[in-house]
């Protein structure tokens, strides 16, 4: 199976998980604000963020290191660090 | 969609942000399987937990086993027991490596020089009458005497059905000494004779603890949402019971779907490798559990389905200080 490896579609992929995983309303993958912070502002916390490393790590292949949660505060970055696995 | 700030004003934001990140990762501990009392309706005794395992009595293997905790994440120790007071070198071992509260009767005075500042919380489980009709002894005479003014204590009252109209009484003493006190309901285990909650006694121990707090702010760690939350068994219309409690050991929760749980938690028993099924025991009846941690956890790990309204993320915010209070995460 092929994955989207280019920064952008990766972000709009994690929005997509994100929102459907955590059942958020009112957003679509394009509307999802890939710099709001999702702690602070979305208030997802650190069994979300499994529950959404889980489904992006069968996606696309790769591990999330549990230590490297508390970085991953963004959607973009959460693509970041997906393109950089996916790099390395 | 609906976020944290379109919610709260620049105030309860701030409240918020305070507490947003600490990723609390408790877990709890059988210290020992002894006690120096034996009281009614304390499960650790009343389901075997006392018998469920040979208590390590080698220090090394406690330390040892401490690091590998501190490994798997968890950020709070929670000592319970039996009475961990009768083993302060294996308190010591968790004290010197992380956060850590420990739970006892209070009968033997934890010294200070020893633990300056590890957070205590003292079960009380009522008036003189009540102490000595289910404990065989009224504690507070003698635990008030140890703690008195001691700013890294607060009393754990499990307040009984024959307390209301009697619980101010007791918070005023508490008051009296300096110490603060927190708020849970007797579960029943025992079903010892009129210790059983109706629901009309549910609603007046509500509005009495409602009223305690809003009369001895400076004293009563609470907040009303939990008092609703604990004489209801309900959240957000949700009841509480097996399918819901996040406060299941990890290995053990077997449950599908999952509920939203405390991430690694698991209570140890004192051989360092039992556990047992969830923070208070397998013989209980999750449908009528009082306890008070499962139920602030409850609401705790349900963070976003209170993000639904103001005064709901508010009534959030509220229980999340609290518990980060009674475990010094934030100052009283």
């Amino acid at each position: 199976m092929s994955v989207e490896t280019k920064e952008s579609d990766i972000i709009v992929r994690v929005a997509e998980v994100m929102i459907e995983e955590l059942k958020l309303e009112d957003v679509t993958p394009t509307s999802f604000e890939p710099d709001i912070d999702l702690v602070d502002e979305i208030g997802i916390d650190s069994m979300d963020l499994a529950t959404v490393a889980l489904v992006l790590q069968d996606h696309y292949g790769i591990r999330f290191d549990e230590d490297d949660y508390p970085t991953l505060t963004t959607v973009r970055k959460i693509a970041a660090y997906i393109a950089a696995r996916l790099a390395s | 969609m609906k976020t944290v700030s379109s919610l709260l004003d620049e105030a309860w934001y701030a409240r918020y942000k305070r507490i947003s990140k600490l990723n609390i990762r408790s877990s709890i501990y059988d210290v020992t399987n002894r006690c120096n009392l034996r009281c009614k309706g304390c499960f650790f005794f009343s389901s075997g937990q006392d018998k469920a395992a040979e208590e390590e009595n080698r220090l090394d293997r406690w330390e040892a086993f401490i690091d590998r905790e501190m490994v798997r994440g968890v950020n709070l120790a929670i000592l319970i027991g039996g009475e961990p007071t009768l083993f302060l070198d294996r308190v010591d071992a968790f004290y010197q490596r992380l956060p850590t509260f420990c739970a006892t009767n209070g009968l033997i005075k934890l010294p200070r020089d020893r633990f300056p500042d590890l957070m205590v919380g003292i079960s009380l489980w009522g008036d003189e009458s009540d102490e000595k009709a289910l404990r065989g002894k009224d504690t507070f005479a003698i635990s008030s005497r140890h703690y008195a003014g001691d700013p890294h204590t607060y009393y754990l009252y499990t307040i009984t059905p024959k307390q209301i109209g009697k619980i101010e009484n007791v918070v005023r003493k508490i008051r009296d000494i300096g110490v603060k006190v927190h708020m849970q309901l007797l579960s029943n285990d025992e079903e010892v004779d009129g210790f059983s909650w109706t629901a009309q006694e549910l609603n007046d121990v509500r509005y009495e603890m409602d009223d305690v707090l809003d009369r001895y702010p400076e004293t009563v760690i609470s907040c009303k949402y939990y008092h609703e939350v604990i004489t209801s068994g309900e959240m957000l219309g949700r009841p509480f019971g097996w399918n819901e409690c996040p406060s299941v050991t990890e290995p053990y929760d077997t449950r599908d779907p999952q509920p939203k749980r405390l991430i690694h938690f698991i209570r140890w028993a004192s051989d360092l490798k039992t556990m047992h099924r969830c923070c208070t025991s397998e013989t209980r009846d999750c449908s009528t559990c009082k306890d008070g941690a499962a139920h602030m956890s409850w609401v705790m790990v349900n963070k976003r389905a209170h993000i639904r309204s103001t005064k709901d993320l508010q009534n959030w915010i509220e229980v999340y200080e609290m518990f980060a209070k009674l475990y010094q995460f934030i100052p009283w």
